[in-house]
């Protein structure tokens, strides 16, 4: 350990000053450029924060000077964050439910209880409501949707 | 690193210093990693009391509703939930977790690796000190008005993050804050292990001659860390959800609330492995040493370790079947869940063929070590069912999968236990503790445990749900058949309580007039049965230890003893 040459932390310190202020100002002069706006915010206030990231985890963290699993346990966190985005997306990113209701299916039972007469519900009114009761939070606003449809 | 972590030792809390210590400094803020590993173990065994406790009120509840419980009188609604929800949390965050990642490994791993302490001793102390304090927050909570915290030991919002729903406004906050304290101090502790056993193992200590049992806490360690993450800022958000008014997971205002149950499982699956590697670690050296063999395929046990490490999480949306999770993530859970059972199940079969041809001794230690292999088993053979989705959407919240997951947990963090203590009582007090009254701790222990759970496994599976103050009200639930059921669990409950007592005064005699048990009591090989018992303070004396082979070296063909310590110098190997 004590064999290693840290860097001088001010340099890295002032390189994340100046990334800082890149990070802020890229955003802020982008809309000039047009079409190019969009990779420019992208580049400058993304692209930047991994490399301050970077730059942070490698010397404030002194993960270039340990041994290697340490870096290893890191990186492994971080790929579990895309297993948690991954494992979670299909709830996450359609929290209106449109993804896993089954109104085509819900219908057809409607449908086959009314044909044998089994009343469902008191009023055919009533429906939207009821379904929005039994739901439980989550799908609350697609139940309330699709009880909308129907009617 | 190493030499910076030996001169931190060195330094930092003054091994050379042998001067008469005052008893606060030596028991209560000491930094040497026995009694840290000590603290954390009576403070856990202190805690599994209370939790036996709530587990007796609300079982005799469950048997003779609305009668008045002796030790405590009539049992309320709130109460019920409060007291369900904290056998959960105090018997998983403050007993599992303490005595057997904690207090173990804080015990065994500098002993085990041949070192003096801990790198980081003062951390360490750091650790217990946090946990001590969660603790302590954890027991205000049943004091404050409305009581301990209602909204089961998962935490399920909207439930746990509205005081109109739980009606516990102090004690919802104040399990976060415990639990998040609990979690911070685990941390700090996974850190010490993993950096001691990477950093400061003894000379000529390779890879592969790691004893089992540290290999097994480490990766639980690692576990952990990886997998805290999304459990600490849940907590921050549903905190912020109870007492500032946000709405992470309110639905009505925007919110998920199965976003939590993301967040809680994708810590809380992990979570059953941490706390089941060192059970496996612990059997692992118990069965070794009392069969006199060497250790099946050490390798694939590691390699399979590490599998099961990282599969785990890739199946904690099992738990939400039903909570209204895409159809399709519930293929690749269910698939992946099953998975998970062929590590373990590797696992397992390298114990029991650690047992063929062996030379068995039964020990206490032993037989709970036995215990634990087969008990867990139905445990874990439960788990397939209900890893599969279509099985798990009937059986779900049902007392089967209650007695599924205690079939799982009571070997790890009862069975498990209870054979560590019996097997380092030794190491850690110089004395042995007695064979027959562990033997007649063991059957009281084991028999009425499957008494508790073999009838709750039949009430599952006949519809009988979690989390009913009283199944009186439930025509289906209430007859007289499953009425008996609940009534002989209870019956078996109180007679395994009532047989801890036996374990608790052994414990106590041999404390003080236990056969004295020198230092290698066992005929081990493991480093830590070099050295004196109790071991002195920075471990091993004057010479640090070498190491020369592995760990589990028993019944060597042309050795006169069926045992060699990883220490001994191959000079002495016969020709």
């Amino acid at each position: 350990m004590a064999g290693h040459n840290h860097p001088s932390y001010l340099k890295i310190y002032i390189t994340l000053v100046i990334l800082f202020i890149v990070s802020v100002a890229g955003p802020e002069v982008a809309p000039a450029f047009g079409v190019f706006a969009k990779p420019i915010v992208l580049l400058t206030a993304f692209g930047i924060a991994i490399w301050k990231a970077y730059l942070v985890c490698a010397y404030f963290m002194h993960l270039k000077f340990e041994k290697i699993y340490a870096p290893y346990i890191l990186l492994a966190c971080f790929s579990l964050l895309f297993v948690f985005f991954f494992g979670t997306a299909t709830d996450a990113m359609f929290a209106n439910g449109h993804n896993w209701v089954k109104p085509v299916s819900e219908e057809a039972a409607v449908e086959e209880a009314k044909a044998r007469s089994y009343v469902l519900h008191g009023s055919h009114d009533d429906h939207g409501e009821d379904q929005h009761d039994d739901s439980d939070g989550a799908d609350h606003d697609d139940d309330h949707d699709s009880g909308d449809k129907e009617h | 690193m190493a030499e910076v972590a030996h001169a931190e030792v060195g330094h930092g809390d003054a091994h050379d210093d042998h001067h008469e210590q005052s008893f606060w400094s030596k028991y209560v803020f000491s930094t040497d990693h026995k009694i840290i590993g000590f603290q954390y173990m009576f403070t856990g065994m202190a805690m599994a009391l209370i939790g036996g406790y709530f587990a007796y009120v609300f079982r005799m509840q469950l048997a003779f509703p609305g009668n008045s419980i002796p030790f405590w009188g009539t049992l309320s609604p709130a109460a019920y939930n409060s007291l369900v929800t904290n056998h959960g949390t105090i018997m998983i965050f403050w007993v599992a977790m303490p005595v057997l990642i904690a207090a173990m490994g804080n015990f065994l791993i500098p002993l085990m690796i041949g070192c003096d302490d801990m790198v980081f001793p003062r951390v360490n102390r750091l650790s217990y000190q946090i946990f001590l304090l969660s603790a302590i927050v954890l027991i205000i909570s049943f004091f404050v008005p409305g009581g301990g915290f209602g909204g089961a030991w998962t935490a399920y919002p909207p439930l746990s993050a509205k005081a109109e729903y739980n009606s516990t406004p102090f004690g919802a906050p104040l399990w976060l804050i415990a639990v998040t304290l609990e979690i911070v101090a685990f941390l700090l502790g996974g850190i010490n292990f993993i950096t001691t056993t990477m950093n400061a193992r003894a000379k000529g200590m390779k890879m592969y001659d790691i004893p089992m049992i540290v290999w097994m806490i480490v990766i639980a360690s690692i576990l952990f860390m990886c997998s805290v993450g999304p459990l600490i800022a849940g907590a921050v958000m549903l905190l912020f959800d109870q007492t500032l008014g946000t709405a992470f997971f309110d639905a009505a205002a925007g919110g998920d609330p199965v976003l939590w149950q993301h967040l809680f499982w994708f810590f809380g699956h992990p979570e059953v492995y941490v706390v089941l590697l060192p059970a496996f670690g612990i059997v692992g050296e118990i069965t070794c040493t009392f069969a006199r063999k060497k250790l099946f395929s050490y390798k694939l046990i590691l390699y399979s370790t590490i599998g099961l490490g990282i599969l785990s999480f890739f199946v904690w949306a099992h738990h939400q079947f039903i909570s209204g999770v895409d159809p399709r993530a519930t293929y690749l859970f269910t698939t992946t869940t099953l998975l998970i059972s062929i590590p373990v199940a590797i696992i397992m079969f390298a114990y029991i063929a650690t047992l063929y041809g062996g030379s068995i001794r039964f020990t206490t230690a032993m037989l709970f070590g036995l215990a634990f292999t087969g008990e867990f088993l139905l445990g874990g053979v439960t788990g397939i069912w209900l890893g599969s989705s279509g099985v798990d959407i009937y059986l779900h919240d049902t007392y089967f999968v209650l007695a599924h997951f205690h079939y799982t947990f009571v070997p790890i963090a009862i069975i498990a236990t209870f054979a560590a203590v019996y097997y380092w009582f030794p190491k850690m007090f110089g004395r042995k503790m007695n064979e027959t009254l562990g033997k007649f701790h063991f059957w009281g222990t084991i028999i009425p445990f499957n008494g508790i759970f073999i009838p709750l496994f039949i009430l599952g599976a006949g519809g009988q749900h979690r989390r009913i103050y009283n199944y009186q009200h439930f025509p289906d639930l209430a007859g007289a058949d499953m009425q008996d059921m609940r009534v002989f669990a209870t019956i078996s409950l109180i007679v395994m309580l009532a047989f801890q007592l036996v374990f608790i005064a052994n414990f106590i005699i041999s404390l003080k007039k236990g056969e004295k048990a020198g230092k290698n009591p066992w005929k081990a090989n493991t480093l830590e049965w070099i050295t004196e018992s109790p071991p002195p303070h920075g471990n091993f004396g004057e010479t640090m230890p070498t190491v020369y082979r592995g760990p589990y070296e028993y019944s060597v063909e042309g050795r006169e003893q069926d045992y060699w310590p990883q220490n001994e110098k191959p000079e002495s190997e016969p020709s």
